[in-house]
C-alpha cells in the first residue's frame, strides 16, 4: 500500500482546482498550471521508478481508496501496464501545456483552459490507475465532459457541430458501456478487476456461470474502439481533431485515444483471458473470449490502416491529413494486440506482441503529438494549414521544419528514430504470428502492415514536398514562427530520437508492461483481496 | 411561501444523509428547485433586487452578473471542501478518502448525536451541487 | 417484476434510439437522456430485486415487521453515479445544440454545412 499510487492524480485534480480558483489572475494561473503539470511529471516518474522499474521496486502497488478492503472499496492499482501508460500521458502532456502556454491567445486560456485541461489529465491518470471496472467508466466521463468542451472550444459552426456528433456518439457509447458493466457484475457478482480475473478462472467455486461475458466483452470491445477511433468508430476522429485547439487535439491522439487501446489490453488479457468460455459466434470457434477478440480487432486493424492510410492522403489539410493518418496508426496499433490474443497463451508471442503494441504506442504518442504541436504552430505563424497555401517552410523557419521532419521520418519508420522500432515490432509480431499460424487473417494482417506502411511514405512525403518544399508562398513569406513554440517542438523532436536511440531500457520497460498485462494472477495477488471471499 | 419549506427540507435530506436517504447532491439539488422557483415566479433580477434588497447592475454580460460570481465562487469552495477532506484523512496517516465518525452523548435534547466526517465531504458535493446548477441556470436562461 | 423491467428497458432504448435518429437536434438531446434513463433501469434490473428482510434494511421497515423489495444496493450507487454524469452530460448538450443553432441557424441536423 503505498501513497505513492495515488499521488498522480491527487496533484493534477489539485492542479485542477487551484487553476479555477485562480481565473483571475491568468499569471499565477498559467503558472501554477505549469507547475502542476511538472509536478505530475515528477510524481509519476517517482511512483513509476520507485514501485516498478528501480532496483527495490516492488514491481506493482495497490492504494485502497478510503481504506476500504478490497473488493468493496475502489482500489487503484499501478502496474507494469499503468506505469508505461503513465509515462506517456505524463510526456505529452507536459509538452501539451507549455505549448498551450505558448500557444492559446490569454482570453481563450482564462476560459477554463487550464482546470479543463487538468481535468482531461484526470481522467486518463485515472482510467490508467484505477482496478474497478465502474470507476473506469467514471475516469472516462472524467476525460469525454473535458474533451467535448474542448472540441468545442472556439465555437465556430464547424467545431459545435463536432463536438455534438462526438458528444452523441459517445454518450451511446457510455450507455452501452454501463450495459456491459452491469452485464458483468451481474454475472460475476463483482466489479472489481481482480475479483472479476479470480472468479472467472475458477467459476465453479463461486458459483457462476462465465458464458455471458463473451457477448458482454464484445460490447465492452466496440466502446473501447470508439474511444480508440477505430474503423468502424472512427467517424468523429476527423472532425473532432480539426476542431479542438492543436495542443489539446496532441492530448487527444496522443493519450486519449491510447485509454481504449490500454483498457482493451488490461481487461481482455489481463482479466477475461484467465475464462475458459466455449465460444461460437458468427463461425468464430475458440475456448477463450481471446478467440473471439484476435480476428475481430484484427479486421478492425486492417480495416482502419485502410481508411486511415487512403484519407490522409486525400486531405488538402495538415490538421486532417494526421487526423486521418492518427486512425491509421491506431490499426497498427491492434493488429499486434490482436497477434496476441490469437497467440498460444504460454508462447513467448503473446508477449512480444503486446511489448510491441506498446512501444507504437508510445511512438505513435510522441510522433503525433510533435506533428500535431507543429500543424497549430504552422496555422499560428502562416494562419493557414491548407497544403496548398503552404510550401517552402523548410527554407522560411528551419528549426520548426527540422521538428516537423524529424516526425514525419519516425512516422515512416527510419531508424533511429522511435518510429523504426514501433513498425519494426510491429512487422516482427507478425511474422511470427504467420509463422506459428499460417491462416488467411494472419497474412492479411501483415499484408495490411505493409500497404500501411507504404500509404504512411506517400502522405508523409506529400506534406513534407507540399508544404516544406519549393518556393515560399505568400502566407509563407510573411510567417513568423513563436520561438516559445519552436522549443517545445525541439524537446519533442529530441525525445522521439533519443528514445529511439536508447531504446533498450525503452523496450524492457515495454516488456515489464506486457507481463503485467498477461499475468491475471499476479494482479490478483498485488491487488490482495482480503475483503470478503467466496460468493 | 414554499420557497421556504422547500429550503429546510433540502438542509434536512442533507444532514439526514448520513444514515437515511438523503445526502449532499439531493439536498443540493432541492436547493436548487427553491431558487429556480424564485426565478419562475419572477425573474433573475428578482433575487437580487427582492431578496438582498440591493441594486440591481444593468448592462453587464450574464457572466459577470454579481449572483453569478456567487454561484461560481461556490462551487469553488465547494470542490475544494471536497478535496480538503479527502486530504484530511491523509494528515493522520489514513488513505485518501477515509471517514470516520463519533457518537457524543450527553448533549442536551439531543442526548446523543453522531457526528460523521463524511458530512464534511458531503457538504462540498452540496455546494458544488448547487453552485453549477445555479450557474447553468441562471446563465442558460440569461442568454 | 423482471418481466416489466424488461419490458420498460427495451421500449426506453426503443424510444431512445429512434430520438436520437432524428434530425431536429433537441429530439437528438431528448434521445441521450432517454437512452442513459433506459441503462438506470437496465442496471438496477442487473443487480436483482429481493425480497428484503428486517436485518438487511432496518430503515425501510414499517410498522408490523413488514419490508418491501430492495434492490440491490452496489447497483443502486452506480446508478446514483452514472445519473450524476448523464446529468452533466445532458446539459452540456442542450447548451451544445443551442451554440449549434446559433452557428448554423438551423436546428435541422442534415443541413448543417460542415
Amino acid at each position: 500500500m503505498s501513497r505513492l499510487v495515488i499521488a498522480p492524480l491527487l496533484v493534477v485534480v489539485t492542479t485542477a482546482v487551484l487553476t479555477l480558483a485562480l481565473g483571475r489572475r491568468p499569471r499565477v494561473q498559467r503558472a501554477t498550471s505549469v507547475a502542476g503539470a511538472v509536478g505530475y511529471v515528477g510524481t509519476v516518474s517517482v511512483a513509476v521508478w520507485a514501485l516498478v522499474l528501480g532496483e527495490t521496486a516492488p514491481g506493482a502497488a495497490v492504494y485502497q481508496v478510503g481504506d476500504w478492503p478490497a473488493p468493496f472499496g475502489i482500489t487503484l492499482v499501478l502496474d507494469g501496464l499503468s506505469a508505461f501508460m503513465l509515462t506517456i500521458a505524463a510526456g505529452v502532456g507536459l509538452a501539451s501545456i507549455l505549448f498551450s502556454v505558448r500557444y492559446v491567445t490569454p482570453e481563450n486560456q482564462r476560459v477554463y483552459y487550464h482546470p479543463l485541461f487538468h481535468m482531461l489529465l484526470a481522467g486518463v491518470t485515472g482510467a490508467f490507475l484505477t482496478g474497478d471496472l465502474f470507476n473506469l467508466f467514471v475516469w472516462f466521463e472524467v476525460m469525454l465532459v473535458a474533451s467535448y468542451v474542448f472540441v468545442a472550444f472556439y465555437g465556430t459552426d464547424h467545431a459545435t457541430a463536432a463536438s455534438f456528433r462526438y458528444l452523441v456518439m459517445n454518450v451511446f457509447g457510455s450507455a452501452l458501456m454501463l450495459v456491459a458493466v452491469g452485464g458483468l457484475y451481474a454475472t460475476t457478482g463483482t466489479l472489481n478487476m481482480a475479483d472479476m480475473a479470480r472468479r472467472l478462472a475458477t467459476p465453479d467455486a463461486y458459483g457462476i456461470d462465465p458464458a455471458p461475458v463473451v457477448g458482454l466483452s464484445a460490447l465492452l470491445l466496440a466502446v473501447f474502439a470508439l474511444k480508440a477511433g477505430l474503423v468502424p468508430f472512427q467517424f468523429w476522429v476527423p472532425a473532432a481533431y480539426t476542431a479542438a485547439p492543436a495542443p489539446v487535439t496532441a492530448m487527444l491522439a496522443g493519450v486519449t485515444k491510447k485509454v481504449g487501446i490500454y483498457a482493451i489490453v488490461r481487461l481482455y488479457f489481463t482479466v477475461f483471458a484467465a475464462a475458459t468460455i466455449p465460444v461460437d459466434v458468427a463461425g468464430l470457434t475458440g475456448t477463450s473470449p481471446l478467440d473471439f477478440l484476435a480476428p475481430v480487432l484484427g479486421a478492425m486493424g486492417v480495416a482502419s490502416i485502410l481508411v486511415g492510410g487512403f484519407g490522409a492522403i486525400g486531405r488538402d489539410r495538415l490538421g486532417g491529413v494526421f487526423a486521418y493518418s492518427s486512425i491509421g496508426q491506431v490499426g497498427f496499433i491492434a493488429i499486434p494486440v490482436a497477434i496476441a490474443a490469437a497467440a498460444d497463451p504460454t508462447g513467448a508471442l503473446r508477449g512480444v506482441a503486446i511489448a510491441a503494441a506498446l512501444v507504437f504506442a508510445l511512438h505513435h504518442a510522441l510522433a503525433k503529438g510533435l506533428l500535431f504541436l507543429s500543424v497549430g504552430a504552422v496555422e499560428d505563424a502562416t494562419k493557414t494549414d491548407r497544403l496548398r497555401d503552404l510550401g517552402g517552410l523548410a527554407g522560411h523557419s528551419p528549426v520548426l521544419s527540422g521538428a516537423v521532419f524529424v516526425g514525419l521520418c519516425s512516422l515512416i519508420g527510419l531508424p533511429p528514430l522511435t518510429g523504426f522500432f514501433g513498425k519494426f515490432l510491429a512487422f516482427d509480431a507478425a511474422i511470427r504470428g504467420l509463422a506459428s499460424d499460417s491462416g488467411l487473417l494472419s497474412a492479411l494482417a501483415l499484408v495490411a502492415l505493409l500497404l500501411g506502411a507504404a500509404l504512411t511514405i506517400l502522405y508523409a512525403t506529400r506534406v513534407w514536398v507540399g508544404g516544406f518544399w519549393g518556393r515560399e508562398t505568400a502566407a509563407v513569406e510573411v510567417a513568423s514562427v513563436e520561438s516559445g513554440q519552436v522549443t517545445v517542438l525541439v524537446a519533442l523532436a529530441a525525445a522521439v530520437v533519443l528514445v529511439g536511440v536508447g531504446f533498450d531500457p525503452i523496450y524492457r520497460f515495454a516488456e515489464t508492461a506486457a507481463t503485467a498485462a498477461l499475468d491475471g494472477e499476479a494482479y490478483v495477488d498485488i491487488v490482495g483481496l482480503n475483503g470478503g471471499d467466496g460468493a | 411561501m414554499t420557497v421556504p419549506i422547500v429550503l429546510v427540507v433540502s438542509i434536512s435530506l442533507f444532514l439526514q444523509g448520513h444514515n437515511l436517504p438523503g445526502g449532499g447532491f439531493i439536498g443540493g439539488v432541492l436547493t436548487t428547485a427553491a431558487f429556480v422557483l424564485i426565478y419562475v415566479a419572477y425573474n433573475l433580477d428578482f433575487l437580487e433586487s427582492g431578496v438582498l434588497g440591493r441594486e440591481v447592475e444593468t448592462g453587464t454580460s450574464i457572466f459577470e452578473h454579481r449572483t453569478v460570481t456567487a454561484y461560481r465562487r461556490m462551487l469553488l469552495a465547494g470542490l475544494v471542501v471536497v478535496l480538503g477532506s479527502g486530504f484530511g484523512g491523509m494528515i493522520i496517516g489514513d488513505p485518501f478518502l477515509t471517514q470516520g465518525y463519533v457518537h457524543l452523548d450527553g448533549i442536551p435534547i439531543y442526548h446523543e448525536v453522531e457526528l460523521a466526517s463524511a458530512l464534511v465531504f458531503d457538504l462540498g458535493v452540496y455546494l458544488v451541487v448547487v453552485g453549477s446548477l445555479l450557474t447553468i441556470v441562471s446563465v442558460v436562461s440569461g442568454e | 417484476m423482471s418481466v416489466a423491467l424488461a419490458v420498460a428497458v427495451g421500449g426506453l432504448f426503443a424510444v431512445g434510439t429512434f430520438l436520437l435518429l432524428q434530425r431536429d437536434l433537441v429530439r437528438v438531446v431528448f434521445g441521450v437522456a432517454v437512452v442513459s434513463q433506459a441503462t438506470f433501469v437496465y442496471l438496477i434490473a442487473m443487480g436483482g430485486i429481493d425480497e428484503g428482510t428486517q436485518d438487511l434494511v432496518p430503515v425501510l421497515a414499517v410498522h408490523g415487521g413488514g419490508v418491501p423489495e430492495i434492490a440491490d444496493p452496489v447497483v443502486q450507487a452506480l446508478v446514483l453515479t452514472a445519473i450524476v454524469i448523464s446529468f452533466g452530460t445532458t446539459a452540456l448538450a442542450l447548451v451544445l445544440s443551442y451554440r449549434a443553432y446559433e452557428e448554423n441557424e438551423t436546428m435541422d441536423v442534415t443541413e448543417w454545412t460542415k
